[in-house]
């Protein structure tokens, strides 16, 4: 870096008056003697002029104390309650998007639980509900068999003849009989 | 990019309306006021491999059996009130009585007998879920065996 880019570097600082005495020195002795940096220090100073020359002329116009006023009286005021509500709601509804995934996860999680209540026996529910269930069962001494068969998820009671029978034709017995 | 952004508050909505049916149909089925029981008896046999097609939709439960032809041979229902009883001719001179007796989780329990004449056959209580059925079979009847479908909705 040549010592003309250096102190063109430091120039608006120097201008500002944010360089230390000693930096200030050497810079201003540099634009005495060089010429280049001598029309580039024209050039800022004549682009700061102009910039501060615009903000000037447009916050002159700009009236603070009515402004002023006005956020006070909104700060005073009781706003009404469906105000407050809608407030509540923005908040609530304009949260991050990652605020969302836990709730959206859990409540997508119930609804498909609950899926088994609108639709029995569709492949989400888990089948808790889709067999049916023996409490007590009496066959007054009779055998008995209880069978689930999970494809179709039937639950089947079977009552076996007794020794006497109970054939009303007299057919053959293991016609009678289950096979499973 | 628009539905980039709101899909996730349109899933959660629409997953809050799901959770708030299911409250609501939840509270509608804590007090039906019945239950509707429908009975089918099936005559199970080997001789054939006939199917009845009024079976049709019992295809898959019945084939579990294992036997070669079912015969539809008389389908009933009544509507039965909670501890309420109701008793259905099944044929063979046997009488399957029903009787209600609590809707929870979305299940109906019911007592079921079955006797034939005056003797007591089998008793059993069950749980089945609600519109769903269960089978009980073995009495054996003209060759074959009898298969009762047990069905319950509650209303």
């Amino acid at each position: 870096m040549t010592n003309c880019e250096n102190m063109r570097e430091s120039m608006g600082r120097w201008l500002d008056g944010e360089l230390s005495p000693s930096e200030s020195a050497a810079v201003q002795a540099h634009v005495a003697t060089c010429a280049g940096c001598a029309e580039a220090r024209r050039q800022l100073e004549s682009l700061q002029r102009a910039l501060t020359g615009v903000l000037v002329a447009d916050a002159a116009p700009i009236e603070f104390i009515p402004f002023w006023r006005e956020v006070q009286r909104r700060i005073n005021s009781k706003r009404p309650w469906y105000e407050d509500i809608s407030q509540w709601a923005r908040e609530v509804f304009t949260a991050p998007r990652v605020a969302w995934g836990v709730p959206v996860v859990i409540v997508v999680l119930l609804a498909v639980f609950s899926l088994d209540s609108y639709f029995p026996g569709n492949p989400f529910g888990g089948g808790r509900n889709s067999f049916a269930s023996v409490e007590s069962i009496d066959a007054h001494g009779r055998s008995v068999a209880l069978l689930r068969e999970n494809e179709s998820k039937t639950t089947v009671i079977w009552l076996y003849q007794n020794e006497e029978g109970e054939n009303e034709t007299g057919e053959d017995r293991s016609q009678a009989g289950p096979t499973f | 990019m628009k539905l980039a952004k709101i899909a996730p508050r349109l899933a959660l909505l629409f997953s809050l309306s799901l959770v708030a049916q299911q409250d609501f149909t939840g509270a509608a089925e804590k007090n039906p006021q019945s239950v509707q029981v429908t009975i089918r008896s099936i005559l199970a046999e080997n001789k054939n491999d006939e199917f009845d097609a009024k079976l049709k939709g019992m295809e898959q439960q019945l084939k579990s059996l294992k036997y070669r032809s079912y015969r539809s041979l008389k389908d009933d229902t009544k509507s039965v009130p909670w501890q309420g009883t109701q008793s259905f001719d099944i044929p063979g001179g046997r009488i399957l009585t029903v009787a209600p007796q609590e809707f929870q989780d979305n299940r109906v329990s019911l007592k079921v007998r079955l006797t034939q004449g005056d003797t007591p056959v089998v008793d059993t209580t069950v749980k089945i879920p609600n519109k769903g059925n269960f089978i009980l079979g073995g009495p054996p009847h003209e060759g074959g065996v009898l298969v009762l479908s047990i069905s319950a909705a509650a209303q």
